[in-house]
Parts: structure tokens; C-alpha cells; sequence
């Protein structure tokens, strides 16, 4: 008999029993679509956050800027239907958010005047600002008598292209924004696989403890082989998933992806297409373009999830041997999930801010790098430096994961009543 | 590996396990030999459980040694011994042809072995219908048939069930010491631990009684219960007995309504001129002078044990 037949055995039950239920299957199914939803909402929220939703009544003294002015957001302005005193009253009882009178000399003195209830936010007043500003330049030229096509070019805003020059000196449009987003969503879907696994982990080994299910795998295997195995199965079932989900990826973007981005060609035809429909979709799209495949992503998501799936499910596992009940279980398992729930927390500033020291340290330190790094590796060029180092601190410390769950399991898994507290495992370590 | 007719089928030797400064098992020493059904008896808390565990290598002994068929206890020998555990447990969720040929496949047979073998067991345990349902739409009798399946997949030359009766209704009982009975015959050892004395009397060979983490008697069934001496009278009756209460030779071990045990606790007890008191005053069905049953003997023993220990 081989060696290895028993953890064999053990992991190819784990995997069998889970790829085989109905839970996998709709997880397989839905699990895409959930963090498709998630992430809609949260880019709807943060997108809402941006804009006000106060709206603004407008007092025109001068006349002629309020129309401009709703033209350029009729979200935010209209044109007041009453008088100030009016207004003040409205403004009073809260039946409006506030009004801004224009003076007559608007274009002279370049002062405006804006009453709310109190608040109403940086964001509303910046874009206020900005639109009367423009809004005022253009008229104080036509007051000049400026030439219609001198007043187009002011018109006209920059839109900033940004570049990235690679190692090979080649100069490639940087996709920064599209790909921080693309972060963001790799850096959910890290946390939740790595959550949602390691908790099958617990949740398995607090089943077979609590049906004392135990006594007899331990009278056919060793504690750690019961425990890896559990550990290995349950991560082959996330690989298996997420490797579906790639295929089912690819899939879709080599069917569809031509028709709905379509190939640099094809796309530069659609862009024709739409200008010479006479739309401003060419300008929209051009902020943000749509990045390739980039396989290097993939492989880092893999491997990134491989390593803190291991490290978190092992460290779950002992901690599930400890306990009787998933509620005892999550609050030992606190001080190791902190790190991760914190991570995913700050991961907004490590997007915007993928380079800063913060975003450094954490891509390096074990139980915050699988989440922080991917989100770092997709927004910016990670120097190879910091991969390595964070590779090597990550798989340093699944090795230690191992050495203190081994022990916590081995003693944890046969004990029942009490329920330890976090004291007990560390004596439990250093006895083992 | 030796040769099996000679080499006790497990053998213990001063063994301790500590836990704390609590000692399950203090200094026992055991021999089963082959081909027996072995009892292994004890209060709750005796220690039972801990030599169990330290057999199947879940435990190791602080010190002593245990060998199985000549070798020490170590993952080699796991596969040799079924263990039937006191609390039961499968898995709710997972169907019972699957849950047998996994926890044979733990013990190194073959997946369409196993398979084979569990049908099999399926058939003579009358539970063949059960094999795709789900441990949790089981009863609990039907779930402990599962669990003694389990045990037996990988053909272990010795099986160690611990309370292997409780949770079957008589008839499923009948089958089961039945089948323990016919894999004796087989040449297999079995260690059976029990409360129930009954038992004990009808199935073991031999026994070892433990209290407090010591062996406290040991040896053969026969032999331990002549070792005691006929100084038990069971007597089976119609009328009021309690006159018996007055007599200070006797001591009422067990008493039913129709049905008492007695010990006789003073040598110069007259058990002749005895029965022909309970025959004047009540209808006697049977007066038996008998060795006492193993009940008293586990009872008495375990007292005498206390009692010695202060």
C-alpha cells in the first residue's frame, strides 16, 4: 500500500462529496452573477456618492445664465418658480434643498450667492462653481465681441490619455482605471473564495468532531492527515470552481467579446460608426478603454488564492477542531480573520493609491498580501521584489499555520465539553 | 508478521496515560487471546474508553506497551483492528453506500472491494434498500446496522464494539450478537465492552474489569464466577417474602416482585432447613443455590475496590 493512500483517499471523499451536491452546482451557477450584483451596487453606490442629490433653484438676475446652467446638469439646477422671500420660506420648511441668486453683474464682479438648509457638500459646490465659472468665461467673451470659433476652442476640455511605457521602452495606452476596477473586483472575489472555503473547512471539521465522526477516521488515519486532506479537498473544489469560472470566461469572450467590445478593428469601425452617427460615444468611451486578457492576472489570482486558502483554511481547521459549534469557532477565529476583513476594507485607498507604503506593507504581510497584492498587480507594476517577498512571507507562514494547527487539531478534535479559550490552544501548542 | 496461534491477539503491558494530573489508565497489564470474545468492563470513567483509543493508535500510552498479533500499536496495525465506537457517528448529509466504502477505503481496501463487501453486509443486515438513502432519513437502529457494517468492511482479524447492543430494538439484537457470534467462529477476536452483565455471562470468554484506571480483576468468565463459590440463592416465588428481610445469613442482592437474589453472608447458613421455612410460607417455583451472577460479582468488585482505595 502507498504511502499516501490514506490522505489520498481522504481528499478525493472531501472533493467527491462536495463537487457531487446540489450546493455546488448552484453555487458554481450563481456565484458569478452574486459578485456581478455586489459590485454593481457597490459602483452604484459610489458613483451616486459622487453626485448630489440636492437639487439647487436658481435666481437669475442677469438673465441668461440659467438656461446654460440647467443645460449643463438638469439634475442638479432649475429654474426657481417663486421669489427669494419665497424661497427662504420654502428653504424653511424644508420643502427644497436651496436656491442660488445670480446677480446682475454676474459677469463683472464674478460673485454668486448660495443659501441651503446647512451642508449640501463639497461636491455640490465644487460643481457649481466649476459650471458657473465656465459658463461665465464664455459670456465675458461674447461681451467682447470674441470670434464664435475662438470661443469653441475654449470650450473645448482636455480629456487626459494616460500612457504607460513598458520595460521594452514601448509606449502602450495604460488601462489604469479600467484595471483598478478590475482590482477591486478580483480583490472581492479573493476574500469571499478564501471566506467561503475556509469556512467549509470548519464547518466540515465541527461536523465531524460534533458527530463524533472523528473516532473512527482517527482509528484509520493520522490527525494530520485527516486534517490536510480536509484542507486539499475542500481547496480543490475552489480551484475546480474558479477554473470553470475562467473557462466559462473565456468562453463568453471569445463568442460574444467581438460583439460587444469587439477586436481593435472591429471596435475602430464601431467608433467610425458612431461619429459618423454624430454621437459623443467616441469621446465617452475614451476615457476608460476595455484591458485585455492579461494572463499574468489570472495566474497571480490562482496562485494568490492557492496560498491564502491554505493558510486561512488550515488555520480554520485547527480552530474547528477546538470548538463544538461554528459560533465558538468565529470567535477564535477572529484574530486571524481580522487581518483579511481589514484589508478588504482599506482596499478603495490601496486602488487609488496602489504604490503608497501602506499599500507596500500590506501586499507584503501574510493575511492581508492574497487580497492586497492581486488588487495591487492589477492597478499598478508591482516590482518583482515585492512579489517575491510577499510569496516567501505567505508561504512561511502557511508552514507555520500547519505547525499550530496540527497541534491545535490533534489534541482539540478528541475533546469535547468545555469550550477552550484562546489561552487553552496556546497551551495546547506548546504541549503538543 | 508471528505466527497468530501463539502471540496473544493484543497484549497490554503497565500501561499509563495521564491526562493532567488525572490517571485514565493506571499501571494495567492484559492479554486477549485469539480467537476469543473478550469483555471489557467498568463504571463510567473507569478507563475503558482511553486503552480503547491507545489500541486503535488515537492515543499514545505515556508508558507500558500494547502489541496487536506481536507488534506494537502503530498505523500499520490500525488496519487490522474495527472499531466500533461507544458514540456513534456518520455523516448526515452523505448516502450509506458511499460512507461504507469510504471508511473501508480509510482502511486500505480497494473502492470496488469495499463496494462488493457492503452490499453484501447490506443484504444479511436486511438494509439493501437503504444503500442511496442519506444517513439522516435513517432511524437510529437502522444508522447503528450501518455503523456495525462500517466496522467490518476491511475483514479485521480483531473488532473492539463498544456497547455494540445499545440503540437496537430486540430482534435487530438477536441478529447482531448473532453475526458476532458466527465471526468468532471465523477465528476473529472481538473485545466487547459493556454494561449489560448479561451479556457478559452468555458471549465473553474472558474479562477485565477496570475502576479508577486500574485493572481490577481479570481472568476467565468460569473461573471467576466459581472463584466466587454457590453462595448465591435465586428463588422464584408466590406470596409475601419479607420475612426473608429479617434473616441476618442473607443479603437481598436483587429483588423483583416475584423473583429475589440472594447472598449468603454467613458460612454457618442452614440453606436445607431454609427451604423448608419458604416452602411453609410461600409457593416456591424455583430455589436455586448458584455462583452470583456477573451483575453482583461487577457490583461487589467495584465496592470492594472503593472501599480498598479509601
Amino acid at each position: 500500500m502507498g504511502k499516501y493512500t490514506k490522505i489520498k483517499t481522504i481528499i478525493a471523499h472531501e472533493y467527491l462529496s462536495k463537487v457531487k451536491t446540489k450546493g455546488f452546482l448552484i453555487g458554481t451557477i450563481l456565484g458569478p452573477l452574486g459578485l456581478v450584483a455586489l459590485l454593481g451596487i457597490i459602483v452604484y453606490i459610489s458613483m451616486n456618492f459622487g453626485d448630489t442629490s440636492k437639487k439647487l433653484a436658481i435666481v437669475d438676475n442677469e438673465g441668461t445664465i440659467y438656461t446654460e446652467l440647467i443645460k449643463k446638469d438638469s439634475s442638479l439646477y432649475y429654474k426657481a418658480d417663486k421669489n427669494v422671500d419665497a424661497l427662504k420660506k420654502e428653504l424653511q420648511e424644508e420643502n427644497i434643498d436651496g436656491y442660488v441668486i445670480i446677480p446682475e453683474d454676474i459677469l463683472d464682479k464674478g460673485k454668486v450667492s448660495v443659501y441651503t438648509g446647512g451642508g449640501g457638500g463639497l461636491g455640490l459646490i465644487s460643481s457649481l462653481e466649476d459650471n458657473l465659472t465656465s459658463i461665465v468665461r464664455v459670456k465675458r467673451l461674447e461681451r467682447l465681441g470674441t470670434d464664435a470659433s475662438v470661443i469653441d476652442l475654449i470650450r473645448q476640455e482636455v480629456t487626459v490619455e494616460t500612457n504607460k511605457i513598458t520595460e521594452t521602452g514601448e509606449i502602450e495606452e495604460d488601462d489604469t482605471k479600467a484595471m483598478a476596477y478590475v482590482g477591486y473586483g478580483l480583490g472581492f472575489a479573493m476574500y469571499f473564495l478564501v471566506f467561503i472555503y475556509g469556512s467549509f473547512v470548519s464547518r466540515g471539521v465541527i461536523e465531524e468532531k460534533s458527530n463524533r465522526i472523528i473516532e473512527v477516521l482517527a482509528s484509520s488515519a493520522r490527525p494530520f492527515e485527516i486534517m490536510m486532506g480536509k484542507v486539499i479537498g475542500i481547496g480543490l473544489v475552489g480551484l475546480t470552481q474558479i477554473i470553470f469560472w475562467l473557462l466559462l470566461g473565456f468562453g463568453l469572450l471569445t463568442i460574444l467579446g467581438p460583439l460587444i467590445f469587439g477586436d481593435p478593428d472591429s471596435l475602430k469601425t464601431m467608433t467610425d460608426m458612431a461619429e459618423a452617427q454624430g454621437g459623443g460615444m467616441a469621446s465617452q468611451t475614451q476615457g476608460m478603454s476595455i484591458p485585455g486578457v492579461d494572463f499574468t492576472l489570472i495566474l497571480g489570482f490562482l496562485f494568490y488564492f492557492i496560498l491564502g486558502y491554505f493558510t486561512y483554511a488550515t488555520f480554520f481547521a485547527g480552530v474547528g477542531a477546538a470548538v463544538d459549534n461554528e459560533q465558538d469557532a468565529a470567535q477564535l477565529q477572529l484574530p486571524i480573520t481580522l487581518p483579511i476583513i481589514l484589508a478588504i476594507m482599506i482596499t478603495p485607498q490601496i486602488m487609488n493609491n496602489p504604490d503608497s507604503t501602506l499599500a507596500v506593507v500590506l501586499s507584503i504581510v501574510p493575511l492581508t498580501s492574497p487580497l492586497i497584492m492581486i488588487v495591487r498587480i492589477a492597478a499598478t507594476n508591482v516590482p518583482i521584489i515585492e512579489i517575491a517577498a510577499s510569496i516567501a512571507a505567505l508561504i512561511g507562514f502557511f508552514f507555520f499555520a500547519v505547525w499550530v494547527s496540527a497541534k491545535i487539531y490533534r489534541i482539540g478534535i478528541l475533546m469535547t465539553g468545555k469550550k477552550p479559550k484562546f489561552s487553552d490552544l496556546i497551551k495546547w501548542i506548546r504541549t503538543a | 508478521m508471528q505466527n497468530q496461534s501463539n502471540v496473544p491477539v493484543i497484549e497490554v503491558k503497565n500501561v499509563k496515560k495521564q491526562f493532567g494530573d488525572y490517571f485514565a489508565n493506571n499501571d494495567i497489564s492484559l492479554k486477549v487471546e485469539s480467537g476469543t470474545i473478550f469483555g471489557l468492563l467498568g463504571p463510567n470513567g473507569a478507563g475503558k474508553t482511553t486503552l480503547i483509543r491507545m489500541i486503535n493508535n488515537i492515543y499514545m500510552p505515556d508508558s507500558g506497551t500494547i502489541t496487536i498479533f506481536g507488534n506494537p500499536v502503530s498505523e500499520d496495525t490500525q488496519n487490522q483492528v474495527a472499531y466500533l465506537p461507544e458514540e456513534r457517528g456518520l455523516y448526515k448529509k452523505q448516502k450509506v453506500i458511499d460512507q461504507l466504502i469510504y471508511f473501508a477505503q480509510l482502511k486500505g481496501v480497494e473502492k470496488s472491494v469495499a463496494k462488493k463487501r457492503a452490499e453484501q453486509w447490506l443484504i444479511r443486515f436486511d438494509a439493501a434498500s437503504w444503500a442511496n438513502k442519506k444517513i439522516q432519513d435513517l432511524s437510529k437502529g437502522m444508522a447503528q446496522k450501518v455503523q456495525f457494517i462500517s466496522t467490518l468492511l476491511h475483514e479485521p482479524k480483531l473488532l473492539i464494539l463498544d456497547e455494540p447492543f445499545s440503540g437496537f430494538d430486540p430482534i435487530n439484537a438477536e441478529l447482531l450478537k448473532e453475526v458476532i457470534l458466527e465471526l468468532k467462529a471465523q477465528g476473529k477476536t472481538i473485545i466487547l465492552s459493556t454494561h449489560v452483565m448479561e451479556q457478559v455471562e452468555q458471549m465473553c470468554d474472558d474479562i477485565c474489569l477496570i475502576n479508577k484506571g486500574k485493572a481490577i480483576l481479570q481472568g476467565n468468565v468460569r473461573e471467576i464466577k466459581k472463584s466466587f463459590g454457590r453462595d448465591t440463592i435465586l428463588l422464584e416465588f408466590e406470596g409475601d417474602a419479607s420475612f426473608i428481610l429479617d434473616n441476618l445469613m442473607l443479603k437481598v442482592v436483587n429483588q423483583t416482585a416475584h423473583r429475589i437474589e440472594l447472598k449468603i453472608i454467613d458460612s454457618s447458613f442452614d440453606s436445607k432447613s431454609f427451604f423448608n421455612e419458604l416452602n411453609q410460607k410461600l409457593e416456591v417455583y424455583k430455589f436455586e443455590l448458584v455462583e452470583p451472577s456477573f451483575h453482583e460479582i461487577f457490583i461487589q468488585s467495584v465496592k470492594g475496590n472503593e472501599v480498598e482505595i479509601g
